[in-house]
């Protein structure tokens, strides 16, 4: 495959996967916050931070959309990779695996929406367990963490920005 | 500091004409948890006449109250209000016995319940006589139809009208079984709207029990024919005139309700918060037990307030008193209630111990590390000065308006202070300004391509020393809470656990740090391997002592789950990242932008699209910053040695927001038990 190809379809999975994967998780959240609201308007506050929690792992796609960009200078500059030499294909090769890893581990924020979700419901019966709602999907969120982790080092180190 | 507040058990045994005396003197102060004094087949006090009248008082007065407060007239309030509260002015209320409160209540209740009561029940009448005639309009507009005078449409005698709705396409077959149940005596107008047909019905009223079957059968639903005489569409508008003239007699009632609530709120929720004390004050009556002549009670306190009690109950009972204070025995651990004890620097940050749960007594009260550790990696998290400045002005200003309060709020903000100043101070060491803008602007002025902010590496450009710099912080929090662990263990007597659970760990943790430092020096690398070798068997001795057969699969699991917890602190390295990240795409945005010079809408966009962007970057980044780094406190950090199992201290305590008291003796207190 041409070094483009890679480095194109390497941004597109990072933010797509990781944005069609926030969507969801904040579709499945939004619908139970709706509820919450109907149930006590002052609900409204902390279902709609517990809704925006599944929204990170867009903005981790979108990041590594940009670096993949930046780092093949499709922004600033042009193209680094134009010459299809084995150097470039392995360069533009693993801003693709990055790409992906953050795509992949960005599906994590579906189960997150679920937990927001579940947290919304109990916010609305018990305020309380607000900052716990936060805490319990936080933790669906370390994988896409470790994701953006293993991205940002690939980029960084394996081809360079 | 680091250790709960020493706790002291308190027995007293006194006459029961003190009790009322007593309780409200320790309900007042607020010190002294009460509980069930643990005497068999005791006799126990129950809630007399007077606390009884407090509590139904308290339900009549709260409904009121929402009453009322729907009619205040609304305040202006805002960010102002929200960040500056005014301050709530406190009644003074003297204090002689319930009886006496119960009087005053009453005096008051006999005062102005009527009034609200009045207003109330006519706003009720008057919203249901509305919803009475806006029906009758909707019936009439139905009606309309026909064009005939309605008092026709009533009309019973030999023959009787009926009109009602019924869907159209029902309407064929009930056409024609009604023409055959009452054998063409029967005559039917009906006029087609939309799905419906609205229908009137002449028949014999000899054949109304033949007729109704018929009718029920296809959902015939009747309308009730609005009272008047005339047409439907003047009698539309005599109803209309009487809806507006309803409507403004509701506003009237409203007028009054605003009226009567600027007047008797603050009052209402006054008396209302009195009420409220008694009726939770005669929550502990059942937990006492009681002779003919005295009561004992018993119940824990900060050793600080013992004196201060014992001086207060010695002369409210004129000395006539056994009071014993103790301190807690080995068996009574559990049951010790828990209050933290930390400088007023750390004292904001114990609700964040709190929210997780509280340390046993005779354990180790993380508060003072966590403020530094939370604050830290709060501040690594957002890593740039300007978010660090941008959060510190917002917590400063809530520091600043709800210090007075102590409310959540205040200690909330205080919390985000301390991390803001720990976010400027790493946005600076990274260079990290608004992520890259002040080096595209420096760029921009001097024409240097390469200019850069100062900075000790560029997260961006060199990640591998920012996850490195994360590892090692996390190996070194670890390592102080196994080191705590230890101590606590060792000290109560778990020395087993000390050695498996806790000094494997720090032994492990320093064998990889003196291997990961001295990589070159053969005497560090060969200690290295001593103390990571006597770690691990340490850590698998631990493991088959306590799990036995199971061990050999709990070594495996064990040990990964200490190098995923070490491995969860890269999240500092990647929101570190993250932030400078979308802060870049920001700028990039901008950049993009600021070309376009037509009319200046480059710049102009460019500016709105850099603040608003920043802002929310700012948001988002802390509310992550603020979720990861309390995460890290409460799995990580606190899975090496916090059990947060102790009881919250929950003192026997009025709460008072609009009233203060005065206690005043009456001579006699006795109030009578049941």
């Amino acid at each position: 495959m041409e070094p483009i190809v890679y480095v194109s379809l390497g941004a597109a999975l990072a933010a797509g996967l990781a944005g069609a994967a926030s969507a969801f998780g904040v579709g499945v959240a939004g619908a139970a916050a709706a509820g919450a609201v109907a149930e006590d308007e002052k609900n409204f506050k902390n279902a709609l931070i517990l809704e925006g929690l599944p929204m990170t792992q867009s903005i981790y796609g979108l990041i590594t959309l940009f670096l993949i960009l930046l780092s093949a200078r499709i922004i600033g500059g042009g193209f680094r990779f134009t010459a299809n030499t084995p150097d470039n294909i392995v360069k533009s090769a693993i801003l693709f695996g990055a790409g992906l890893t953050v795509g992949l581990t960005g599906l994590s924020a579906i189960p997150q929406g679920i937990i927001a979700s579940a947290g919304i419901g109990a916010v609305a019966k018990n305020p309380k367990t607000f900052t716990q709602g936060i805490i319990f999907a936080a933790m669906a969120e370390t994988m896409a963490i470790f994701g953006l982790v293993g991205a940002l080092i690939m980029i960084a180190t394996g081809v360079g920005l | 500091m680091f250790r709960p507040t020493p706790m002291l058990k308190l027995e007293m045994i006194t006459l029961e004409r003190y009790r009322d005396s007593v309780l409200t003197y320790l309900h007042e102060m607020g010190a002294v948890e009460v509980r069930e004094v643990e005497v068999k087949e005791a006799q126990r006090d129950a809630p007399n006449e007077f606390y009884r009248k407090a509590a139904s008082y308290s339900i009549i007065m709260s409904r009121m109250a929402d009453f009322l407060r729907l009619h205040l007239p609304t305040k202006k309030g805002g960010i102002r209000e929200f960040i500056f509260p005014p301050e709530r002015k406190k009644r003074r209320y003297v204090y002689r016995g319930i009886e006496k409160l119960i009087e005053d209540v009453e005096a008051f209740l006999s005062e102005v319940e009527p009034e609200i009561r009045e207003v109330e029940g006519e706003i009720n009448s008057l919203n249901t006589e509305m919803e009475r005639i806006r029906s009758e309009i909707a019936a009439l507009e139905l009606l309309s139809e026909f064009d005939v005078d309605v008092s026709y449409l009533r009309h019973s005698g030999i023959a009787q009208v009926l009109v009602g709705k019924v869907e159209k396409i029902r309407y064929g077959s009930l056409e024609r079984e009604l023409l055959e149940a009452l054998e063409g005596r029967v005559v039917l107008v009906p006029k087609e709207r939309g799905d419906t047909v609205v229908l009137a019905v002449v028949l014999l009223t000899s054949d109304y029990e033949r007729a109704n079957p018929v009718l029920a059968k296809h959902s015939f639903e009747r309308i009730e024919i609005p009272e008047g005489e005339g047409r439907p569409y003047e009698l539309v508008r005599t109803y209309q005139n009487l809806l507006g003239r309803k409507e403004r007699e509701l506003e009237d009632a409203y007028g009054r309700a605003a009226e009567i609530a600027s007047k008797r709120y603050d009052d209402l929720k006054f008396y209302l918060e009195l009420v409220e004390n008694e009726r939770n004050k005669a929550s502990a009556l059942n937990m006492l037990a009681r002779t003919n002549m005295t009561f004992a009670l018993t119940g824990w306190l900060p050793e600080g307030e013992a004196k201060k009690v014992e001086e207060g109950v010695r002369k409210l009972t004129d000395g006539i008193v056994y009071l014993r204070f103790s301190r807690p025995s080995e068996e009574e651990l559990d049951e010790i209630p828990i209050k933290l004890n930390n400088p007023g620097w750390a004292r904001p940050f114990e609700m964040l111990t709190e929210m997780y749960g509280f340390p046993k007594y005779n354990e180790f009260d993380p508060t003072p590390i966590i403020a530094f550790t939370y604050s830290f990696f709060f501040g690594f998290m957002l890593t740039d000065f300007f978010y660090g400045m941008i959060v510190g002005i917002v917590a400063a200003l809530l520091v600043k308006g709800h210090r007075k309060f102590n409310d959540g709020t205040y200690r909330f903000a205080y919390t985000l202070l301390w991390s803001s100043l720990f976010t400027m101070t790493m946005g600076a060491l990274f260079g990290s300004y608004f992520g890259n803008a002040l080096d595209v602007v420096g760029q921009y002025l001097t024409g240097n391509p390469n200019f850069g902010m100062w900075r000790i590496t560029d997260p961006l450009r060199d990640p591998m020393f920012v996850l490195i710099l994360a590892l090692a912080i996390g190996l070194a929090h670890l390592f102080v809470g196994y080191t705590i662990g230890f101590i606590v263990k060792w000290k109560n007597g778990e020395r087993k656990g000390a050695l498996f659970d806790q000094l494997s760990w720090m032994l492990v943790i320093l064998g990889i740090v003196l291997f990961a430092t001295g990589k070159g020096v053969p005497a560090f690398v060969e200690s290295a391997e001593v103390l990571f070798g006597i770690g691990l068997t340490l850590f698998a001795i631990g493991e088959v002592v306590s799990n036995g057969g199971l061990a050999a699969l709990l070594i495996i699991s064990d040990f990964f789950g200490f190098v995923g917890t070490w491995l969860s602190y890269a999240r500092l390295m990647a929101l570190a990242l993250a932030t400078s990240g979308i802060a870049m795409v920001v700028n990039v945005l901008v950049q993009m932008i600021w070309g376009i010079k037509f009319l200046y809408i480059g710049p102009i966009t460019g500016v709105i699209l850099f603040f608003g962007g920043q802002f929310f970057s700012t948001a988002i980044n802390a509310l992550g910053a603020f979720v990861h780094s309390l995460r890290l406190q409460y799995v990580e950090f606190f899975g090496t040695f916090y059990s947060g199992d102790g009881r919250p201290f929950t003192p026997f305590m009025s709460r008072r927001e609009v009233s203060e008291v005065v206690v005043e003796s009456s001579g006699k207190n006795d109030s009578g038990g049941v």
